[in-house]
């Protein structure tokens, strides 16, 4: 019974980590040994790839630099406008708070990349091209239905007795949100947040429209256009040693995040 | 006063969601590209007679449809597995749990170019295992009758943690007195997945494929990176037909044409989905 359960550990490890362990593979790799795998020639090991793509103009680090800028200030943007919202879910009337969740619902199941066109019109009429803190507000607003039900079931969670208290306390509706509410959601808050950035950092088609100046790429769309430039020939190497750079923030952040990540998307799946 | 706490959240959200829909539906019905210099000029709805006498835009949607089914019910299938042996308990869950969800936290755009190393003719890996068992050449990513299952195997790899995570969701809600009384009066364990597990889990699993049909509609970054649509548009996404079709043709008449086309089709499918569960059920009924 054990046994047999440790060969699927073992199944879903591989399947789940191999692509990966490739690409880390060739990272490493010699451009010749690539193309001629079983060869055994002396030069088959390198840190050529990672030197290219860390001394690349503009220099990789700036990518990652670009997509943390526009997960935080998305972030930021979105925690902004749907905590009061979720808040307000949460105490008006049910009926009122059941359609404004229902739409929501339909704008999350919404295939997003269909309002790209739209989107960039709308970039280009109000000169948001070209700039990393204006994608925070296309992605606040695809993130914002996920992050308005997973916070109203927080809120919700909360006894009533509680505001009440803080009300009889004198506290203000701001007051009781700042210093009541608010910390008691803190859990939901760091699941939406992790949520979100990550959606941001991970963005393709709006960044891919909104961003042409190579140094303001987030890593998404860089790395989108390194399969762009030749389409014949893509130099793997130097591309997998990218790959490899960029997973490993996002490998910290999952390792880190594991729980929040996991209580995030089950609690939108258990409530919503 | 609390009600107006909603409204920038709702304000953000329609303007983002609701502007695009009616700026498409005015667009469908109006000629700008650059043919027009650009310029919308009202063509008496000549996008949707092109919409509908289009064959590659009927030959996208059969291949988004097939795709999106196809990678939706491996999917499922991977995910179902993958939650109940995450839903035991055993010593480094947690560990493994995270190398699980490494595929879906990664972007798109990353493996897509990975899997493209990988499937290459004639240096990737797989290429190199079929030479080693003596098969011919595959021809992967150039071979018209292939090449999209080569996408599916990238969309499941990716996306089925998500589901997996659903799923594990709704493990975790049945409460383990049922399982006991299950044992109790006899039954047998896998007896017990049949009985008790699935159709409890029956929500989540409508949740999950609910959702991923729709995002799986929407396929986009997978296709225009790993294979650009190609070969000869085998693998090409409506999304993508549509992007083309804006940023390459510069048609932005009827690239609208095609999304406000593609959300018809896809309400369709949603409704017929709907309806089959909503039949699955009746006849359930009748059973019993």
């Amino acid at each position: 019974m054990i046994r047999t359960r440790n060969i699927w550990i073992i199944a879903l490890l591989i399947w789940s980590l191999s692509p990966l362990f490739w690409q880390v593979y060739t990272s490493f790799c010699s451009p010749e040994s690539l193309i001629q795998p079983l060869s055994n020639s002396g030069h088959r090991w390198t840190l050529d790839n990672y030197r290219q793509v860390l001394t690349a103009d503009p220099p990789f680090w700036r990518y990652l630099l670009n997509s943390a800028i526009v997960g935080i200030s998305s972030t930021s943007l979105t925690l902004l406008l749907a905590i009061p919202a979720a808040y307000s879910l949460s105490r008006i009337p049910a009926k009122l708070a059941r359609l404004v969740k229902l739409l929501m619902l339909g704008a999350a199941l919404f295939p997003y990349v269909l309002l790209f066109l739209a989107l960039l019109e709308l970039a280009r009429s109000f000169n948001l091209g070209n700039n990393l803190l204006a994608l925070s507000f296309p992605y606040a607003a695809l993130s914002m239905p996920l992050a308005v039900l997973l916070l109203a079931s927080a809120f919700k969670d909360l006894p009533v007795d509680l505001e009440e208290a803080a009300k009889l306390e004198g506290l203000g509706l701001w007051q009781r949100l700042r210093w009541v509410l608010i910390p008691l959601v803190g859990p939901a808050t760091a699941s939406t947040s992790i949520l979100v950035f990550l959606f941001s950092w991970n963005e393709y088609p709006i960044a891919l429209t909104w961003l042409s100046r190579s140094d303001l790429l987030t890593l998404p769309v860089a790395i989108a256009r390194i399969a762009g430039t030749s389409v014949y020939s893509i130099p793997y190497g130097p591309y997998a040693a990218a790959t490899v750079l960029g997973a490993l923030p996002l490998l910290a952040l999952v390792m880190i995040f594991q729980r929040q990540i996991v209580s995030g998307l089950t609690q939108g799946a258990v409530k919503g | 006063m609390i009600q107006l706490l909603l409204l920038p959240a709702i304000l953000l959200v329609g303007l983002v969601f609701g502007v695009p829909l009616i700026r498409y539906a005015w667009l469908s019905l109006h000629a700008d590209s650059v043919v027009t210099g650009l310029v919308a000029i009202p063509n008496n709805g000549a996008n949707w007679l092109r919409l509908i006498n289009d064959q590659r835009f009927w030959q996208d949607a059969i291949q988004t449809s097939r795709f999106a089914v196809v990678s939706v019910g491996l999917e499922l299938l991977i995910a179902l597995a993958i939650a109940l042996l995450l839903d035991q308990r055993w010593r480094g869950r947690g560990v493994v749990r995270a190398a699980t969800l490494l595929p879906w936290a990664l972007p798109t755009t990353v493996m897509a170019l990975g899997w493209r190393w990988i499937f290459n003719t004639p240096y990737g890996p797989i290429e190199q295992l079929a030479k080693l068992f003596g098969l011919h050449t595959l021809n992967i990513l150039s071979n018209p009758d292939i090449t999209w299952l080569a996408t599916v195997v990238g969309d499941v790899w990716k996306t089925t943690p998500f589901i997996a995570l659903i799923l594990l969701a709704g493990l975790q809600t049945i409460p383990e007195d049922l399982y006991e009384a299950f044992r109790l009066e006899g039954g047998k364990p896998r007896a017990a997945l049949f009985r008790i597990t699935l159709p409890l889990l029956q929500p989540y699993v409508l949740l999950g494929l609910l959702f991923r049909l729709a995002q799986a509609f929407g396929v986009f970054d997978l296709i225009q990176v790993m294979t650009g649509g190609g070969p000869a548009s085998s693998t090409e996404s409506l999304a993508l037909y549509s992007y083309i079709n804006a940023m390459r043709f510069l048609d932005f008449g009827y690239s609208a044409t095609i999304m406000i086309g593609s959300f018809i089709l896809l309400l369709l499918a949603c409704i017929l989905v709907w309806a089959i569960i909503q039949q699955s059920r009746i006849l359930k009924g009748a059973l019993k």
